[in-house]
């Protein structure tokens, strides 16, 4: 049972908060996270930074040293998995050193010269989490060329998210497991899109399909994507599915757990973005151009 | 509330928000919600009802702008789980136990709330993976650093090294 005393005014406050809450919210949403809402969010994020790097920097080795210590059982036998993996990744390098050289001879007698569409890349630090959200916070922000929508991945290569957010020293990531919206992606010449599932990491593939496909089949970011570059592993088919009526549906388990990353990759994909620029500044790592400050919402333009 | 107080309250919500964007969102089993957890901590002080509401209003704004869900979403959440803890508060403090019991369930009312709020407004990164083992591993993290700490928190925020003796 609830108790309440006579002329207290408990009530009219949380009422008038909740009225509040809800035209923050309404006011959030319809300014899609630009606005003053955004101002708002890069002020505190911008405060708060320091702090957040502060405690990841001491926070970080303590949970590592614990992280061994209560999982050095399967850490051994990953050590003994990694270093037959190693072997067989030594094996064919050696392969791929001789594709090289092949290539660099069939350049040199067709004088061909690459087109210098490299994409930059940004090496950014993991410092934190929103609370009970499957966000991440990274050390870079717009100071260091990174701007709303830009694609992550990890060292490795494998997509990660987008980024939602961005201040001057940091940025949000938010996972393509959990983003709002899917990932136009391919599965050998099948084109398609992968979404994210409530509760879980396992994501959702819809192909436009004329064969079928089978476990461990690769899924790939493709051409099609606005939001990533084509030919990003995004994960693995973990059931075999067979087309009904041109489509087919299964799921793929993603590569990443982005739970467990620490250093994070981000692209300054497009080359060339076309955003909108108010006080033009020359980025650190790359050549893109990037407004000071960037807080709107990344368009789930894919799927 | 004296300038002392508002320095303590605001060092403790600043260290919660610090310590669960950093400490806590590596940590798989042991998963509090610090900020919730401070907010129904400051139903068992002395401050006004209206001012814990209130305190409870900003904390939850300030862990939506240091997230990416939309603005207003945690601050509804938490002002209507220190409005139930207000109204439920003469229960909890009779003895250790059943003041971290209380915690667990207003927690639990705060990471329910937050899924169906968060569900409605189609916030999904509120919704990703472990959303049904947030149901119960938050309000037992909860849990237990309230039977630790409450009595400590209620007499560093009031002032009053009586408080919470349970006696």
């Amino acid at each position: 049972m609830l108790s309440r005393q006579p002329g207290d005014r408990t009530f009219p406050t949380l009422i008038t908060l909740l009225v509040l809450g809800l035209l923050l919210m309404t006011f959030d949403v319809r300014s899609e996270g630009g606005g003053v809402t955004g101002l708002l969010r890069t002020g505190t994020q911008s405060m708060v930074a320091p702090l957040q790097k502060g405690a990841a920097f001491v926070v970080n080795p303590v949970v590592d040293v614990i992280d061994s210590l209560t999982n050095v059982a399967t850490l051994r036998e990953q050590n003994r998995a990694l270093q037959q993996d190693l072997a067989e990744a030594q094996a064919a390098l050696v392969a791929v050193d001789d594709d090289l050289a092949r290539l660099e001879l069939y350049e040199q007698l067709y004088r061909l010269e690459a087109t210098g569409t490299a994409i930059g890349r940004t090496v950014a630090q993991v410092i934190g989490q929103p609370a009970l959200e499957g966000s991440l916070i990274i050390d870079k922000g717009t100071a260091d060329g990174i701007v709303v929508g830009q694609p992550v991945v990890d060292t490795s290569g494998y997509v990660v998210g987008t980024v939602e957010q961005v201040t001057v020293g940091t940025a949000t990531i938010v996972p393509i497991t959990v983003g709002p919206g899917g990932v136009a992606v391919a599965v050998g010449a099948q084109v398609g899109v992968v979404m994210p599932q409530i509760d879980t990491n396992i994501m959702r593939l819809e192909l436009d399909a004329e064969e079928p496909v089978f476990i461990g089949d690769r899924v790939v970011t493709s051409s099609g994507s606005v939001r990533f570059p084509a030919g990003y592993p995004v994960g693995e088919v973990i059931a075999d599915a067979a087309p009904t009526n041109d489509t087919l549906s299964t799921e793929v388990e993603p590569y990443v757990q982005p739970d467990t990353l620490r250093v994070v990759v981000v692209l300054a994909w497009p080359p060339d973005p076309i955003t909108a620029v108010t006080e033009p500044t020359t980025t650190t790592t790359t050549s893109t151009t990037v407004p000071a400050s960037t807080t709107a919402s990344t368009s789930e333009g894919d799927g | 509330m004296r300038m002392r107080s508002v320095i303590i309250v605001g060092l403790i919500l600043l260290l919660a928000v610090v310590l669960q964007t950093t400490l806590f969102s590596q940590t798989t089993l042991f998963t509090p919600d610090l900020v919730l957890l401070v907010v129904i901590m400051f139903c068992l002080t002395r401050l006004r009802p209206e001012l814990i509401l209130a305190l409870a209003f900003m904390s939850g704004l300030a862990v939506d702008l240091l997230g990416s869900a939309v603005l207003g979403l945690r601050a509804m959440v938490f002002t209507m789980v220190a409005y139930l803890g207000i109204r439920t508060r003469e229960r909890a403090d009779v003895g250790r136990i059943i003041t971290g019991v209380w915690t667990g369930l207003l927690t639990l009312a705060g990471v329910v709330l937050l899924i169906l709020v968060g569900t409605l407004f189609n916030q999904t990164v509120l919704l990703g993976e472990g959303v049904t083992d947030r149901l119960y591993l938050v309000p037992i993290a909860n849990t237990v650093l309230a039977l630790i700490f409450a009595p400590l928190f209620v007499r560093l925020v009031d002032r009053d090294t009586t408080a919470f003796r349970y006696v």
